[in-house]
Protein backbone atom coordinates (compact mmCIF):
# COMPACT_ATOMS: atom_id res chain seq x y z
CA UNK A 1 0.00 0.00 0.00
CA UNK A 2 1.56 3.31 -1.03
CA UNK A 3 1.39 6.55 0.91
CA UNK A 4 -1.28 8.06 -1.34
CA UNK A 5 -3.60 5.10 -0.76
CA UNK A 6 -2.98 5.20 2.99
CA UNK A 7 -3.90 8.89 3.02
CA UNK A 8 -7.06 8.19 1.03
CA UNK A 9 -8.10 5.41 3.41
CA UNK A 10 -7.21 6.94 6.76
CA UNK A 11 -5.99 10.50 6.12
CA UNK A 12 -8.44 12.48 8.17
CA UNK A 13 -6.05 15.44 8.17
CA UNK A 14 -6.77 15.91 4.47
CA UNK A 15 -10.51 16.06 5.06
CA UNK A 16 -10.78 19.75 4.29
CA UNK A 17 -8.25 19.96 1.42
CA UNK A 18 -10.94 20.52 -1.17
CA UNK A 19 -12.75 23.88 -1.11
CA UNK A 20 -15.93 22.07 -2.13
CA UNK A 21 -15.83 19.94 1.03
CA UNK A 22 -15.27 23.07 3.10
CA UNK A 23 -18.22 24.68 1.34
CA UNK A 24 -20.49 21.71 2.01
CA UNK A 25 -19.56 21.39 5.67
CA UNK A 26 -19.98 25.11 6.33
CA UNK A 27 -23.28 25.10 4.42
CA UNK A 28 -24.63 22.09 6.31
CA UNK A 29 -23.52 23.49 9.68
CA UNK A 30 -25.18 26.80 8.76
CA UNK A 31 -28.43 25.00 7.95
CA UNK A 32 -28.36 23.24 11.30
CA UNK A 33 -27.88 26.51 13.16
CA UNK A 34 -30.50 28.31 11.12
CA UNK A 35 -33.22 25.66 11.06
CA UNK A 36 -34.14 25.72 14.79
CA UNK A 37 -34.08 29.52 14.79
CA UNK A 38 -36.47 29.51 11.85
CA UNK A 39 -38.74 26.95 13.50
CA UNK A 40 -38.87 28.97 16.73
CA UNK A 41 -39.60 32.18 14.80
CA UNK A 42 -42.41 30.48 12.87
CA UNK A 43 -43.87 29.29 16.16
CA UNK A 44 -43.62 32.80 17.68
CA UNK A 45 -45.30 34.31 14.63
CA UNK A 46 -48.10 31.78 15.05
CA UNK A 47 -47.51 30.19 11.65
CA UNK A 48 -47.25 26.67 13.11
CA UNK A 49 -49.27 25.14 15.94
CA UNK A 50 -47.80 23.24 18.90
CA UNK A 51 -48.28 19.83 17.30
CA UNK A 52 -46.51 20.88 14.12
CA UNK A 53 -43.78 22.58 16.10
CA UNK A 54 -43.03 19.41 18.10
CA UNK A 55 -43.05 17.36 14.90
CA UNK A 56 -40.61 19.78 13.20
CA UNK A 57 -38.28 19.77 16.20
CA UNK A 58 -38.37 15.97 16.34
CA UNK A 59 -37.45 15.79 12.67
CA UNK A 60 -34.72 18.37 13.18
CA UNK A 61 -33.10 16.32 15.97
CA UNK A 62 -33.27 13.18 13.82
CA UNK A 63 -31.64 15.07 10.94
CA UNK A 64 -28.87 16.18 13.28
CA UNK A 65 -28.05 12.55 14.11
CA UNK A 66 -28.44 11.42 10.50
CA UNK A 67 -26.21 14.16 9.10
CA UNK A 68 -23.48 13.30 11.61
CA UNK A 69 -23.70 9.62 10.65
CA UNK A 70 -23.37 10.53 6.95
CA UNK A 71 -20.71 13.24 7.17
CA UNK A 72 -18.22 12.00 9.78
CA UNK A 73 -17.09 8.75 8.06
CA UNK A 74 -16.54 10.60 4.76
CA UNK A 75 -14.39 13.20 6.51
CA UNK A 76 -12.42 10.54 8.41
CA UNK A 77 -11.35 8.69 5.27
CA UNK A 78 -12.23 6.19 2.56
CA UNK A 79 -11.84 3.13 4.81
CA UNK A 80 -14.42 4.47 7.29
CA UNK A 81 -16.73 5.47 4.45
CA UNK A 82 -16.60 1.96 2.94
CA UNK A 83 -17.09 0.25 6.30
CA UNK A 84 -19.89 2.70 7.10
CA UNK A 85 -21.70 1.82 3.88
CA UNK A 86 -21.18 -1.89 4.65
CA UNK A 87 -22.72 -1.45 8.09
CA UNK A 88 -25.59 0.58 6.62
CA UNK A 89 -26.27 -2.23 4.11
CA UNK A 90 -26.39 -4.81 6.92
CA UNK A 91 -28.72 -2.63 9.02
CA UNK A 92 -31.01 -2.06 6.02
CA UNK A 93 -31.02 -5.80 5.35
CA UNK A 94 -31.90 -6.51 8.98
CA UNK A 95 -34.97 -4.26 8.76
CA UNK A 96 -35.99 -5.81 5.44
CA UNK A 97 -35.54 -9.35 6.79
CA UNK A 98 -37.67 -8.65 9.87
CA UNK A 99 -40.35 -6.94 7.78
CA UNK A 100 -40.61 -9.65 5.13
CA UNK A 101 -40.10 -12.55 7.55
CA UNK A 102 -37.00 -13.71 5.66
CA UNK A 103 -35.09 -13.69 8.98
CA UNK A 104 -36.82 -16.97 9.83
CA UNK A 105 -34.93 -18.58 6.92
CA UNK A 106 -31.63 -18.44 8.78
CA UNK A 107 -29.52 -19.98 6.02
CA UNK A 108 -30.79 -17.51 3.41
CA UNK A 109 -30.20 -14.65 5.83
CA UNK A 110 -26.65 -15.81 6.47
CA UNK A 111 -25.91 -15.94 2.73
CA UNK A 112 -27.22 -12.42 2.12
CA UNK A 113 -25.15 -11.12 5.06
CA UNK A 114 -22.02 -12.92 3.83
CA UNK A 115 -22.66 -11.52 0.33
CA UNK A 116 -22.88 -7.96 1.72
CA UNK A 117 -19.68 -8.46 3.74
CA UNK A 118 -17.90 -9.85 0.65
CA UNK A 119 -19.00 -6.80 -1.37
CA UNK A 120 -17.68 -4.53 1.39
CA UNK A 121 -14.36 -6.38 1.33
CA UNK A 122 -14.03 -6.14 -2.46
CA UNK A 123 -14.71 -2.40 -2.27
CA UNK A 124 -12.15 -1.92 0.51
CA UNK A 125 -9.64 -3.94 -1.50
CA UNK A 126 -10.43 -1.87 -4.62
CA UNK A 127 -10.92 -5.10 -6.58
CA UNK A 128 -13.45 -4.19 -9.25
CA UNK A 129 -13.58 -7.64 -10.88
CA UNK A 130 -14.55 -9.30 -7.59
CA UNK A 131 -17.03 -6.50 -6.88
CA UNK A 132 -18.75 -7.28 -10.21
CA UNK A 133 -18.35 -11.07 -9.92
CA UNK A 134 -20.05 -11.15 -6.52
CA UNK A 135 -23.42 -10.34 -8.07
CA UNK A 136 -23.87 -13.54 -10.12
CA UNK A 137 -21.89 -15.61 -7.62
CA UNK A 138 -23.97 -14.63 -4.59
CA UNK A 139 -27.28 -14.87 -6.40
CA UNK A 140 -26.28 -18.27 -7.81
CA UNK A 141 -25.17 -19.47 -4.38
CA UNK A 142 -28.46 -18.40 -2.80
CA UNK A 143 -30.46 -20.28 -5.45
CA UNK A 144 -28.24 -23.36 -5.12
CA UNK A 145 -28.00 -23.55 -1.33
CA UNK A 146 -31.78 -23.19 -0.98
CA UNK A 147 -32.10 -26.60 -2.69
CA UNK A 148 -30.17 -28.36 0.07
CA UNK A 149 -33.11 -28.20 2.51
CA UNK A 150 -35.07 -30.48 0.18
CA UNK A 151 -38.09 -28.26 0.89
CA UNK A 152 -39.50 -27.24 -2.51
CA UNK A 153 -42.63 -25.66 -0.96
CA UNK A 154 -41.80 -21.95 -0.73
CA UNK A 155 -38.52 -22.28 -2.66
CA UNK A 156 -39.30 -19.45 -5.06
CA UNK A 157 -40.41 -17.15 -2.27
CA UNK A 158 -37.38 -17.56 -0.03
CA UNK A 159 -34.88 -17.44 -2.92
CA UNK A 160 -36.57 -14.40 -4.46
CA UNK A 161 -36.70 -12.53 -1.14
CA UNK A 162 -33.01 -13.24 -0.54
CA UNK A 163 -31.98 -12.32 -4.09
CA UNK A 164 -33.94 -9.04 -3.96
CA UNK A 165 -32.27 -8.27 -0.64
CA UNK A 166 -28.80 -8.83 -2.06
CA UNK A 167 -29.59 -6.85 -5.20
CA UNK A 168 -30.80 -3.83 -3.22
CA UNK A 169 -28.47 -3.76 -0.22
CA UNK A 170 -25.40 -5.61 -1.49
CA UNK A 171 -25.08 -4.89 -5.20
CA UNK A 172 -26.84 -1.50 -5.49
CA UNK A 173 -25.95 0.14 -2.18
CA UNK A 174 -22.41 -1.29 -2.44
CA UNK A 175 -21.77 1.17 -5.28
CA UNK A 176 -22.07 4.04 -2.82
CA UNK A 177 -18.98 2.76 -1.00
CA UNK A 178 -17.07 2.19 -4.23
CA UNK A 179 -16.99 5.95 -4.89
CA UNK A 180 -14.52 6.07 -1.98
CA UNK A 181 -11.87 4.44 -4.20
CA UNK A 182 -11.58 7.71 -6.12
CA UNK A 183 -9.10 10.32 -4.83
CA UNK A 184 -11.90 12.89 -5.18
CA UNK A 185 -14.34 10.79 -3.13
CA UNK A 186 -15.13 13.47 -0.54
CA UNK A 187 -16.51 16.12 -2.93
CA UNK A 188 -18.25 13.47 -5.05
CA UNK A 189 -19.97 11.78 -2.10
CA UNK A 190 -21.00 15.06 -0.48
CA UNK A 191 -22.42 16.24 -3.79
CA UNK A 192 -24.28 12.97 -4.29
CA UNK A 193 -25.69 12.62 -0.76
CA UNK A 194 -26.72 16.27 -0.49
CA UNK A 195 -28.43 16.11 -3.91
CA UNK A 196 -30.34 12.96 -2.95
CA UNK A 197 -31.43 14.27 0.44
CA UNK A 198 -32.39 17.65 -1.02
CA UNK A 199 -34.37 15.79 -3.69
CA UNK A 200 -36.56 14.41 -0.86
CA UNK A 201 -36.88 17.85 0.72
CA UNK A 202 -37.74 19.50 -2.62
CA UNK A 203 -40.38 16.86 -3.35
CA UNK A 204 -41.91 17.46 0.08
CA UNK A 205 -41.90 21.28 -0.17
CA UNK A 206 -43.05 21.65 -3.78
CA UNK A 207 -45.60 18.91 -3.16
CA UNK A 208 -47.01 20.97 -0.26
CA UNK A 209 -47.05 24.11 -2.41
CA UNK A 210 -48.20 22.87 -5.83
CA UNK A 211 -49.14 19.24 -5.41
CA UNK A 212 -52.72 18.36 -6.32
CA UNK A 213 -52.74 15.21 -8.44
CA UNK A 214 -51.54 12.10 -6.65
CA UNK A 215 -48.49 10.42 -8.14
CA UNK A 216 -49.13 6.84 -7.04
CA UNK A 217 -51.93 6.93 -4.45
CA UNK A 218 -51.94 3.21 -3.79
CA UNK A 219 -48.17 3.05 -3.25
CA UNK A 220 -47.53 6.28 -1.40
CA UNK A 221 -50.63 8.39 -0.74
CA UNK A 222 -48.77 11.61 0.14
CA UNK A 223 -46.72 11.93 -3.05
CA UNK A 224 -47.99 14.27 -5.77
CA UNK A 225 -47.15 14.87 -9.41
CA UNK A 226 -46.37 18.49 -8.52
CA UNK A 227 -43.85 17.35 -5.90
CA UNK A 228 -42.20 14.93 -8.32
CA UNK A 229 -41.82 17.56 -11.06
CA UNK A 230 -40.73 20.23 -8.58
CA UNK A 231 -38.05 17.90 -7.20
CA UNK A 232 -36.93 16.98 -10.72
CA UNK A 233 -36.45 20.64 -11.69
CA UNK A 234 -34.87 21.87 -8.45
CA UNK A 235 -32.62 18.83 -7.90
CA UNK A 236 -31.38 18.99 -11.48
CA UNK A 237 -30.50 22.65 -11.06
CA UNK A 238 -28.77 22.02 -7.72
CA UNK A 239 -26.89 18.88 -8.81
CA UNK A 240 -25.77 20.43 -12.11
CA UNK A 241 -24.64 23.65 -10.46
CA UNK A 242 -22.66 21.98 -7.68
CA UNK A 243 -21.50 19.21 -10.05
CA UNK A 244 -19.84 21.87 -12.19
CA UNK A 245 -17.47 22.60 -9.29
CA UNK A 246 -17.01 18.95 -8.30
CA UNK A 247 -16.05 17.85 -11.83
CA UNK A 248 -14.41 21.13 -12.88
CA UNK A 249 -12.34 20.82 -16.06
CA UNK A 250 -13.19 17.10 -16.50
CA UNK A 251 -15.20 15.44 -19.28
CA UNK A 252 -18.35 15.64 -17.19
CA UNK A 253 -18.07 19.41 -16.85
CA UNK A 254 -20.49 20.16 -19.70
CA UNK A 255 -24.03 21.49 -19.22
CA UNK A 256 -25.67 18.54 -21.00
CA UNK A 257 -23.80 15.90 -18.93
CA UNK A 258 -24.39 17.75 -15.66
CA UNK A 259 -28.10 18.09 -16.40
CA UNK A 260 -28.28 14.39 -17.25
CA UNK A 261 -26.66 13.60 -13.91
CA UNK A 262 -29.20 15.77 -12.08
CA UNK A 263 -32.10 14.07 -13.87
CA UNK A 264 -30.70 10.62 -13.02
CA UNK A 265 -30.32 11.55 -9.33
CA UNK A 266 -33.82 12.97 -9.05
CA UNK A 267 -35.65 10.19 -10.90
CA UNK A 268 -33.72 7.31 -9.32
CA UNK A 269 -34.03 8.92 -5.89
CA UNK A 270 -37.81 9.14 -6.19
CA UNK A 271 -38.05 5.61 -7.60
CA UNK A 272 -35.98 4.22 -4.70
CA UNK A 273 -38.39 5.87 -2.30
CA UNK A 274 -41.41 4.38 -4.11
CA UNK A 275 -39.71 0.98 -4.26
CA UNK A 276 -39.45 0.74 -0.47
CA UNK A 277 -42.99 2.14 -0.19
CA UNK A 278 -44.21 -0.69 -2.43
CA UNK A 279 -42.54 -3.24 -0.17
CA UNK A 280 -44.16 -1.65 2.89
CA UNK A 281 -47.61 -1.55 1.23
CA UNK A 282 -47.31 -5.17 0.21
CA UNK A 283 -46.57 -6.07 3.84
CA UNK A 284 -49.17 -3.69 5.30
CA UNK A 285 -46.66 -1.95 7.52
CA UNK A 286 -46.09 1.78 7.93
CA UNK A 287 -42.40 2.06 8.70
CA UNK A 288 -39.47 -0.32 8.44
CA UNK A 289 -38.18 0.71 11.87
CA UNK A 290 -38.65 3.13 14.75
CA UNK A 291 -35.08 4.34 15.12
CA UNK A 292 -35.39 7.92 13.92
CA UNK A 293 -38.46 9.77 15.23
CA UNK A 294 -40.32 11.36 12.32
CA UNK A 295 -38.39 9.33 9.74
CA UNK A 296 -38.73 5.62 10.61
CA UNK A 297 -35.87 3.15 10.35
CA UNK A 298 -32.63 3.07 8.37
CA UNK A 299 -34.41 1.89 5.26
CA UNK A 300 -37.05 4.62 5.44
CA UNK A 301 -34.34 7.25 5.40
CA UNK A 302 -31.79 5.76 3.00
CA UNK A 303 -34.25 4.29 0.49
CA UNK A 304 -33.60 7.02 -2.10
CA UNK A 305 -29.88 6.22 -2.25
CA UNK A 306 -30.37 2.58 -3.27
CA UNK A 307 -31.06 3.14 -6.98
CA UNK A 308 -29.11 6.40 -7.29
CA UNK A 309 -25.78 4.86 -6.24
CA UNK A 310 -25.34 2.36 -9.13
CA UNK A 311 -26.90 4.67 -11.76
CA UNK A 312 -24.65 7.62 -10.98
CA UNK A 313 -21.64 5.35 -10.43
CA UNK A 314 -21.86 3.86 -13.91
CA UNK A 315 -22.67 7.19 -15.57
CA UNK A 316 -19.63 8.81 -13.97
CA UNK A 317 -17.60 5.66 -14.55
CA UNK A 318 -18.45 5.54 -18.25
CA UNK A 319 -17.35 9.11 -19.02
CA UNK A 320 -14.74 9.81 -16.41
CA UNK A 321 -13.82 6.59 -14.59
CA UNK A 322 -13.73 6.11 -10.82
CA UNK A 323 -10.42 5.56 -9.05
CA UNK A 324 -8.72 4.49 -12.29
CA UNK A 325 -5.30 5.82 -11.27
CA UNK A 326 -5.51 4.43 -7.74
CA UNK A 327 -3.68 1.15 -7.03
CA UNK A 328 -6.07 -1.83 -7.20
CA UNK A 329 -6.23 -4.89 -4.91
CA UNK A 330 -4.51 -3.11 -2.07
CA UNK A 331 -5.22 -5.91 0.45
CA UNK A 332 -5.04 -9.08 -1.65
CA UNK A 333 -2.19 -7.90 -3.88
CA UNK A 334 -2.14 -8.34 -7.65
CA UNK A 335 -0.80 -11.28 -9.61
CA UNK B 1 -50.63 -18.12 -9.28
CA UNK B 2 -50.57 -18.88 -5.57
CA UNK B 3 -50.11 -15.86 -3.32
CA UNK B 4 -46.97 -15.63 -1.24
CA UNK B 5 -47.29 -15.82 2.50
CA UNK B 6 -45.33 -12.86 3.82
CA UNK B 7 -45.24 -12.64 7.58
CA UNK B 8 -43.42 -9.73 9.21
CA UNK B 9 -41.72 -10.32 12.56
CA UNK B 10 -44.44 -10.51 15.20
CA UNK B 11 -42.62 -7.97 17.37
CA UNK B 12 -42.11 -5.46 14.53
CA UNK B 13 -42.41 -1.81 15.55
CA UNK B 14 -41.60 -2.35 19.23
CA UNK B 15 -38.73 -0.45 20.84
CA UNK B 16 -35.83 -2.63 21.97
CA UNK B 17 -36.81 -2.58 25.66
CA UNK B 18 -40.42 -3.49 24.82
CA UNK B 19 -39.27 -6.20 22.44
CA UNK B 20 -37.25 -7.89 25.17
CA UNK B 21 -40.31 -8.08 27.42
CA UNK B 22 -42.78 -9.10 24.72
CA UNK B 23 -44.17 -12.63 24.55
CA UNK B 24 -44.25 -12.09 20.78
CA UNK B 25 -40.47 -11.62 20.64
CA UNK B 26 -38.74 -13.32 17.71
CA UNK B 27 -34.98 -13.76 17.67
CA UNK B 28 -32.97 -12.43 14.79
CA UNK B 29 -29.59 -13.57 13.63
CA UNK B 30 -27.49 -12.10 16.43
CA UNK B 31 -29.83 -13.20 19.20
CA UNK B 32 -29.92 -16.74 17.79
CA UNK B 33 -26.13 -16.84 17.74
CA UNK B 34 -26.15 -15.62 21.36
CA UNK B 35 -28.59 -18.37 22.41
CA UNK B 36 -26.58 -21.09 20.72
CA UNK B 37 -23.31 -19.89 22.26
CA UNK B 38 -24.97 -19.69 25.67
CA UNK B 39 -26.44 -23.21 25.46
CA UNK B 40 -23.13 -24.63 24.26
CA UNK B 41 -21.35 -23.07 27.27
CA UNK B 42 -24.07 -24.24 29.69
CA UNK B 43 -24.00 -27.76 28.23
CA UNK B 44 -20.23 -27.95 28.71
CA UNK B 45 -20.49 -26.62 32.27
CA UNK B 46 -23.18 -29.12 33.31
CA UNK B 47 -21.30 -32.02 31.81
CA UNK B 48 -17.95 -31.24 33.46
CA UNK B 49 -18.88 -29.67 36.82
CA UNK B 50 -22.14 -31.49 37.56
CA UNK B 51 -21.45 -34.74 35.65
CA UNK B 52 -24.99 -34.49 34.29
CA UNK B 53 -26.72 -37.84 33.70
CA UNK B 54 -29.80 -38.09 31.48
CA UNK B 55 -32.22 -41.04 31.60
CA UNK B 56 -35.08 -41.62 29.15
CA UNK B 57 -33.78 -39.38 26.40
CA UNK B 58 -35.62 -41.62 23.91
CA UNK B 59 -38.93 -40.19 25.19
CA UNK B 60 -38.19 -36.74 23.75
CA UNK B 61 -40.36 -36.08 20.66
CA UNK B 62 -38.50 -35.68 17.35
CA UNK B 63 -39.82 -32.18 16.72
CA UNK B 64 -41.92 -29.44 18.33
CA UNK B 65 -44.36 -28.46 19.53
CA UNK B 66 -44.04 -29.97 22.99
CA UNK B 67 -43.82 -28.80 26.59
CA UNK B 68 -41.23 -29.96 29.10
CA UNK B 69 -42.81 -30.06 32.57
CA UNK B 70 -40.59 -30.49 35.60
CA UNK B 71 -40.18 -30.03 39.33
CA UNK B 72 -38.50 -26.73 40.24
CA UNK B 73 -35.87 -26.26 42.93
CA UNK B 74 -33.08 -24.14 41.44
CA UNK B 75 -32.12 -21.60 38.78
CA UNK B 76 -30.18 -24.44 37.17
CA UNK B 77 -33.37 -26.34 36.27
CA UNK B 78 -34.26 -24.55 33.02
CA UNK B 79 -30.61 -24.65 31.97
CA UNK B 80 -30.43 -28.43 32.44
CA UNK B 81 -33.65 -29.06 30.51
CA UNK B 82 -32.91 -26.76 27.54
CA UNK B 83 -29.31 -27.87 27.15
CA UNK B 84 -30.41 -31.47 26.56
CA UNK B 85 -32.39 -30.70 23.40
CA UNK B 86 -30.82 -31.16 19.97
CA UNK B 87 -29.33 -28.06 18.30
CA UNK B 88 -32.04 -27.65 15.69
CA UNK B 89 -34.73 -27.49 18.42
CA UNK B 90 -32.88 -25.11 20.73
CA UNK B 91 -33.60 -22.06 18.59
CA UNK B 92 -37.31 -22.71 19.17
CA UNK B 93 -36.98 -23.54 22.88
CA UNK B 94 -38.38 -21.03 25.35
CA UNK B 95 -38.31 -21.33 29.13
CA UNK B 96 -41.46 -19.61 30.42
CA UNK B 97 -40.40 -17.24 33.20
CA UNK B 98 -42.28 -14.95 35.59
CA UNK B 99 -42.43 -11.46 34.08
CA UNK B 100 -42.20 -9.76 37.49
CA UNK B 101 -38.93 -11.50 38.39
CA UNK B 102 -36.99 -12.12 35.20
CA UNK B 103 -38.15 -9.12 33.19
CA UNK B 104 -38.38 -6.44 35.88
CA UNK B 105 -35.26 -4.45 34.87
CA UNK B 106 -33.74 -3.77 31.43
CA UNK B 107 -30.56 -5.66 32.34
CA UNK B 108 -32.42 -8.75 33.54
CA UNK B 109 -34.71 -8.67 30.48
CA UNK B 110 -31.71 -8.40 28.18
CA UNK B 111 -30.13 -11.48 29.77
CA UNK B 112 -33.38 -13.44 29.87
CA UNK B 113 -34.12 -12.58 26.22
CA UNK B 114 -30.66 -12.71 24.63
CA UNK B 115 -29.06 -15.63 26.46
CA UNK B 116 -31.79 -17.87 27.90
CA UNK B 117 -34.45 -17.06 25.28
CA UNK B 118 -37.07 -16.90 28.01
CA UNK B 119 -40.60 -15.67 27.35
CA UNK B 120 -42.40 -13.68 30.04
CA UNK B 121 -45.55 -14.90 31.75
CA UNK B 122 -47.40 -12.11 33.51
CA UNK B 123 -49.49 -12.79 36.56
CA UNK B 124 -53.01 -11.47 37.06
CA UNK B 125 -55.18 -9.70 34.50
CA UNK B 126 -52.45 -8.93 31.96
CA UNK B 127 -51.56 -12.60 32.03
CA UNK B 128 -54.78 -13.82 30.39
CA UNK B 129 -54.09 -12.17 27.04
CA UNK B 130 -50.39 -13.03 27.19
CA UNK B 131 -51.26 -16.64 27.92
CA UNK B 132 -53.48 -16.89 24.85
CA UNK B 133 -50.60 -15.49 22.75
CA UNK B 134 -48.23 -18.07 24.24
CA UNK B 135 -50.72 -20.90 23.67
CA UNK B 136 -51.23 -19.94 20.00
CA UNK B 137 -47.52 -19.50 19.45
CA UNK B 138 -46.70 -22.94 20.86
CA UNK B 139 -48.68 -24.71 18.14
CA UNK B 140 -48.18 -22.28 15.24
CA UNK B 141 -44.41 -22.03 15.49
CA UNK B 142 -43.78 -25.59 16.68
CA UNK B 143 -42.12 -24.27 19.83
CA UNK B 144 -40.75 -26.10 22.82
CA UNK B 145 -41.75 -24.56 26.15
CA UNK B 146 -40.14 -25.29 29.50
CA UNK B 147 -42.66 -24.99 32.34
CA UNK B 148 -42.44 -25.35 36.10
CA UNK B 149 -46.06 -25.81 37.26
CA UNK B 150 -45.17 -25.42 40.95
CA UNK B 151 -44.94 -21.71 40.12
CA UNK B 152 -41.86 -21.15 42.27
CA UNK B 153 -38.67 -22.87 43.37
CA UNK B 154 -39.01 -25.33 46.25
CA UNK B 155 -37.49 -23.90 49.45
CA UNK B 156 -36.92 -27.28 51.11
CA UNK B 157 -36.16 -29.57 48.19
CA UNK B 158 -39.60 -31.23 48.32
CA UNK B 159 -41.90 -30.95 45.33
CA UNK B 160 -44.99 -28.77 45.84
CA UNK B 161 -48.43 -29.18 44.23
CA UNK B 162 -48.77 -28.27 40.51
CA UNK B 163 -50.86 -25.19 39.77
CA UNK B 164 -53.60 -25.54 37.12
CA UNK B 165 -51.98 -22.86 34.89
CA UNK B 166 -50.01 -25.55 33.08
CA UNK B 167 -53.31 -26.98 31.81
CA UNK B 168 -54.11 -23.73 29.99
CA UNK B 169 -51.27 -24.44 27.56
CA UNK B 170 -52.31 -28.01 26.87
CA UNK B 171 -56.07 -28.53 27.27
CA UNK B 172 -57.79 -29.55 24.04
CA UNK B 173 -54.61 -29.57 21.96
CA UNK B 174 -52.54 -32.39 20.51
CA UNK B 175 -49.36 -30.81 21.91
CA UNK B 176 -47.59 -33.40 24.07
CA UNK B 177 -46.29 -32.63 27.56
CA UNK B 178 -43.12 -34.45 28.58
CA UNK B 179 -42.85 -34.98 32.36
CA UNK B 180 -39.29 -34.59 33.69
CA UNK B 181 -37.74 -34.99 37.11
CA UNK B 182 -34.57 -33.29 38.28
CA UNK B 183 -32.37 -34.62 41.05
CA UNK B 184 -29.44 -32.74 42.53
CA UNK B 185 -30.16 -29.19 41.39
CA UNK B 186 -31.39 -28.32 44.91
CA UNK B 187 -28.13 -29.55 46.43
CA UNK B 188 -26.17 -27.73 43.70
CA UNK B 189 -27.90 -24.35 43.88
CA UNK B 190 -30.71 -24.05 46.42
CA UNK B 191 -32.83 -20.85 46.28
CA UNK B 192 -30.78 -18.97 48.85
CA UNK B 193 -27.36 -19.94 47.50
CA UNK B 194 -25.41 -17.76 45.07
CA UNK B 195 -22.53 -20.00 44.02
CA UNK B 196 -23.30 -23.50 42.75
CA UNK B 197 -21.73 -26.59 44.36
CA UNK B 198 -20.29 -29.28 42.05
CA UNK B 199 -22.95 -31.86 42.87
CA UNK B 200 -24.03 -34.53 40.37
CA UNK B 201 -27.31 -33.73 38.60
CA UNK B 202 -29.65 -36.33 37.13
CA UNK B 203 -32.44 -35.61 34.67
CA UNK B 204 -35.09 -38.27 34.17
CA UNK B 205 -37.40 -37.90 31.17
CA UNK B 206 -40.80 -39.66 31.14
CA UNK B 207 -43.23 -40.67 28.39
CA UNK B 208 -45.07 -37.82 26.61
CA UNK B 209 -48.74 -37.28 27.48
CA UNK B 210 -51.44 -35.45 25.48
CA UNK B 211 -54.70 -33.87 26.67
CA UNK B 212 -56.70 -33.58 23.48
CA UNK B 213 -60.01 -34.68 25.05
CA UNK B 214 -59.63 -32.36 28.03
CA UNK B 215 -61.93 -29.29 28.04
CA UNK B 216 -60.14 -25.94 27.94
CA UNK B 217 -61.88 -24.95 31.18
CA UNK B 218 -61.06 -24.74 34.86
CA UNK B 219 -61.78 -28.44 35.63
CA UNK B 220 -59.75 -29.58 32.62
CA UNK B 221 -56.77 -27.50 33.66
CA UNK B 222 -56.87 -28.87 37.22
CA UNK B 223 -57.06 -32.45 35.97
CA UNK B 224 -54.10 -31.90 33.63
CA UNK B 225 -52.04 -30.43 36.47
CA UNK B 226 -52.94 -33.37 38.67
CA UNK B 227 -52.03 -35.98 36.06
CA UNK B 228 -48.74 -34.29 35.26
CA UNK B 229 -47.89 -33.97 38.95
CA UNK B 230 -48.53 -37.69 39.38
CA UNK B 231 -46.32 -38.46 36.37
CA UNK B 232 -43.42 -36.38 37.72
CA UNK B 233 -43.80 -37.92 41.20
CA UNK B 234 -43.78 -41.33 39.51
CA UNK B 235 -40.41 -40.51 37.94
CA UNK B 236 -39.09 -39.42 41.36
CA UNK B 237 -40.17 -42.69 42.94
CA UNK B 238 -38.20 -44.80 40.46
CA UNK B 239 -35.25 -44.34 42.83
CA UNK B 240 -36.84 -45.66 45.98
Amino acid sequence: MNEMTRQRLFGATHAFDSPIVRGFVVGILGLFVLAPVLIVLLRRAGKVDVKHYDELMKRYRSWLVLATIMIVPVLLGAAWTILGVGLLSILCYREYARATGLFRERLMSLLVAVGILAVTFSVLDHWYELFMALFPLTVGTIAAVAILDDRPRGYIQRVALAVLAFVLFGACLGHLGYFANDPQFRPILFWLIVSVEMNDVFAYLTGKAFGRRKLAPRTSPNKTVGGAIGALVLTTVLAAFVGHFVFKGEVLDRPSRLIELGVIISICGQLGDLLISSIKRDLDIKDMGILFPGHGGWLDRFDSLILVAPAVFHFVGYFRGIGLDEPARILTGGY
Amino acid sequence: MRHWRLEPAHDLGLALSERMRSERRESGFIETAAHLAWWAAVGGYLKTIHRLRVEGREHLPEDGPFVLVSNHQSHLDALVLASQLPWRLRVRTYPIAAADTFFESPLKSAFAAAAINALPMSRGRAGVHALQTLRDRLANERCIYILFPEGTRSRDGLMGPFKPGVGMFLAGTSVPAVPCHLIGTFEALAPRRHVPRPVRITLRIGKPMTFEQMANLREGWAQIAERLERAVRGLAELDS
